[in-house]
């Protein structure tokens, strides 16, 4: 049964792919190909990154696997977040859980196929941005293809492994809850601990650790890098197999190999046999809608006496209403406020004590709040045309333009965003005490990306929507999705590449270069920007609108 | 009311429809009938701009809705067959946001909303976020939200279906009154016995075309006389029988266009 429910969702895509127009297919090919893009400029750095590691004296391959099994243990982190965050929509809220549901399966068939589609959404990105790593690991120490490949058949047990912890939490939540209410207090609640637990790991400063001055001898130094980093966890098991696998010690890579695949087999063993009792219990709770009576007033709407039109006005309404009415948002915010809360920690911490220092790493802030901002535009700005799901019609139906929805969209999400990027870099500038010309560069430049992302976000939300996906993390981790992010990180690098150049000139006049502002140059660098901007706020809005106009339903 | 021209849509090699032409005109309720996949609901959103046709032109109350396509949708309202709506919003904000976006004042919203909550039966749950209402609760929201905007002209795919009879009765009561106030009413259903209760004119599309057209003593009438072949007429049936004998029905006329009668000797094996 679990192979014919496998085939139908093999088919469904090969007719999805067979069945695309011209249109569609150019556009997902030329999207895919900048998507590709993204993956070799990862590559390039990593390979950057690792090459200098490899050349530090001595340590320069304890270096390389100690950052190898943090990269692990990282992505073993992110993957088990977002199986939490996936699995209760798939495993629970799926369309195609009432026919199932009603066809003649076991609940463990019905759990498996949901829990296989549960980590196969929550880890491909994940999964996917771990390949230029691993081959610029295989370049940088001249590794075969059997490492790459040991690699590869590796990473399918460990993802599991990872997105297991997501789903078995998640099914006894349901289980333990079923009641929606009390379910949504726990959820919150576990989203809170997740960002406490987050913040009290960053507060212990585990960089210290990898400062040698900050240990007391050398010796203790060359321990930390050579002891296993969370053994106890799969991360460091792939990394000790990818380990044993440069070093071709064959034993030891299929005792570790042995041990992530038997370890993926008595999980998912456990919680099939689990799924079997609690999972239909959780099920059921899930099926009864929130009981929520409200007060029936017809009061004047907030954002129309705040001045917006009445369309807009409306929309930004019904947005507003929708969102927060939402408990799963409400975990992500939390753990944004978690990590806005650890980045500007992170920024006080930084060992500097030179002024000129602090005013670098004040514009450098432009590329990681953009970072911070793009990541965050992926998670509530992408989806947000994609959201309107099957609602689509009220709208589509109604008198208001595509225009003036995606305006509202943007600006739902340009107003937060906004704020969150003015802490960003007025407490960073602050922290930093970075000098002026630093400050309002840096500051100006991060506003620009945010409001593009922004645009970005709801051109691209528009370019390729989805209304009949049921999962905000379908959205997210579509082939749109992951055009959005290579877009976004292509633009920050570009930012940041033309700003450079004023940022230079000022750093020759601090030095004291009488003629270090080249006019010429700083205007040209002005025209690019502009430029820059008018593409990235233009081009994906422009054909998101057409898309969206021309969407068939 | 509906003026629809050469209207053409097609989804890759398939005509969904093809050439139609069809005049409905203000304060008449009009049946559209047909099989499953035959064009209906492409027709219905090709009416209230969810999509866009490949050739001819679809006009209401004098807006041309490919041009000028906000005039058009102010003055239509939908229901859908299938009524997906915000399910974090309460059935009273549901009603609120349409009102806003068609431009009811508020003072409007402020009585009609709960008039017509209580007139169809959600009173007690306005309140309540619709993704605890049933599929028949969100059909009678849905209606409600379009007179809430009391629209010109009006289009319904099966907005019978899921409704208990109390309701469906009403819905079929306030079919007729909001004709005779003027409203034009284009409704695809399959209940053949609604057809023919409700409507004054019906026609029925196969496979993309418009196969039969007229009122019920029109199909009759013409049945029985002379047998005009072509859009827009009546047919003769696939036995060659006339469509509308005398005692015969709408749903003789149906099957005789989209076959069904030979139904009866797989029955017979079954």
């Amino acid at each position: 049964m679990l192979r014919l429910l496998f085939w139908r969702k093999v088919r469904s895509s090969v007719n999805t792919l067979t069945h695309l127009t011209p249109y569609e297919r150019a556009r997902n090919g030329a999207f895919a190909l900048a998507g590709l893009g993204l993956l070799a400029g990862l590559y390039g750095l990593f390979h950057k990154m690792l090459a200098y590691l490899a050349t530090v004296q001595l340590v320069g391959q304890l270096l390389l696997w100690k950052l190898t099994a943090m990269v692990m243990l990282a992505t073993f982190m992110m993957v088990a977040i977002s199986g939490l965050l996936t699995s209760l929509t798939t495993l629970y809220y799926s369309f195609d859980l009432k026919f199932l549901m009603n066809a003649p399966l076991s609940l463990r068939t019905i759990f498996m196929d949901k829990a296989a589609e549960s980590l196969f959404f929550c880890s491909w990105m994940i999964g996917l941005v771990q390949v230029p790593y691993v081959l610029a690991l295989v370049r940088v120490n001249h590794y075969g293809a059997g490492f790459f490949l040991a690699f590869l058949l590796l990473m399918l047990p460990f993802l599991a492994l990872a997105a297991a912890v997501g789903i078995a939490f998640t099914l006894l939540l349901l289980y333990l809850f079923p009641s929606s209410r009390t379910r949504d207090v726990v959820w919150v609640l576990s989203s809170l601990s997740l960002t406490v637990l987050y913040g009290l790991a960053r507060f212990a400063e585990p960089e210290r650790l990898i400062r040698p001055d900050a240990l007391k001898v050398v010796a203790e130094y060359l321990q930390y890098l050579q002891a296993p980093t969370a053994p106890y966890f799969p991360s460091w098991w792939l990394t000790a197999a990818l380990k044993a696998a440069a070093a071709g010690k064959t034993a030891v890579l299929a005792r570790y190999a042995a041990l992530l695949y038997g370890s993926a087999a008595v999980v998912y063993a456990a919680l099939v046999a689990l799924a079997g009792k609690v999972y239909f219990i959780g099920y059921s709770g899930a099926q009864a809608g929130r009981q929520r009576r409200l007060a029936v007033t017809i009061a004047p709407m907030t954002e129309r006496l705040l001045g917006m039109r009445r369309e807009l006005g409306a929309l930004f309404w019904k947005e507003r209403r929708t969102f927060f009415r939402d408990v799963k948002h409400w975990s992500q915010i939390l753990l944004v406020m978690g990590l806005v809360f650890v980045y500007l920690f992170s920024i006080r911490r930084l060992p500097l004590d030179n002024a000129d220092l602090k005013s670098l790493v004040s514009f450098l802030n432009v590329g990681a709040a953009g970072f911070v901002i793009a990541a965050l535009g992926l998670r509530f700005t992408y989806p947000a045309i994609s959201l309107e799901g099957r609602s689509w019609w009220v709208l589509g139906s109604s008198p208001v333009t595509v225009g003036a929805i995606m305006r509202q969209k943007f600006l739902f999400s340009a107003i937060p965003m906004t704020l969150i990027a003015l802490v960003l870099s007025l407490a960073t500038n602050h922290l930093l005490q970075a000098d002026r010309f630093a400050a309002w560069l840096s500051a100006g430049a991060l506003l620009l990306i945010t409001w593009a992302l922004a645009a970005m976000g709801i051109g691209f939300g528009a370019l390729f929507p989805m209304f009949t996906v049921e999962n905000i993390h379908q959205i997210e981790s579509s082939l749109g999705g992951f055009v959005y992010m290579a877009s976004s990180l292509g633009y920050i690098g570009a930012s940041i590449t033309i700003l450079a150049w004023p940022m230079q000139m000022h750093f020759q006049q601090r030095f004291g270069r009488a003629d270090a502002w080249n006019w010429r140059i700083a205007g040209s660098c002005a025209v690019l920007l502009l430029l820059l901007n008018a593409a990235a706020f233009v081009v994906p809005w422009t054909l998101g609108q057409r898309t969206l106009e021309r969407y068939e339903q | 009311m509906i003026e629809i021209r050469g209207l053409v849509k097609r989804f890759g090699d398939l005509t969904a429809v093809d050439r139609l032409d069809l005049t409905v005109a203000a304060g008449e309720i009009f049946g559209f009938l047909g099989p499953n996949g035959a064009g209906k609901t492409t027709t219905v959103k090709l009416i209230t701009g969810l999509l866009k046709p490949d050739a001819g032109s679809v006009r209401v109350a004098g807006f041309d809705v490919a041009t000028q396509t906000l005039q058009a949708k102010r003055v239509l309202g939908l229901v859908p067959d299938e009524p997906f709506v915000y399910p974090k919003l309460s059935g009273a904000e549901y009603l609120r946001f349409i009102g806003e976006l068609y431009g009811v004042p508020l003072s409007e919203q402020r009585r009609r909303i709960p008039e017509l909550l209580a007139m169809l039966e959600l009173t007690d749950w306005g309140g309540e976020l619709l993704e605890s209402y049933s599929h028949g609760m969100r059909q009678k929201l849905v209606i409600a939200a379009v007179l809430l905007h009391e629209p010109k002209v009006l289009v319904l795919d099966e907005p019978i279906v899921g409704l208990d009879p109390k309701s469906a009765r009403l819905v079929k009561e306030l079919l007729r009154t909001l004709a005779k106030r003027g409203t034009t009413v284009f409704m695809c259903t399959h209940i053949l016995e609604i057809a023919e209760k409700l409507c004054a004119r019906v026609g029925i599309m196969i496979s993309g075309r418009l196969a039969a057209l007229g009122t019920l003593d029109e199909l009759r009438t013409r049945s029985k006389g002379d047998l005009p072949s072509g859009r827009g007429g009546s047919l003769p049936g696939r036995d060659g029988e006339p469509l509308l004998a005398e005692g015969r029905g709408l749903e003789d006329v149906f099957l005789s266009l989209t076959g069904g009668h030979e139904y009866a000797s797989l029955l017979r094996n079954l």
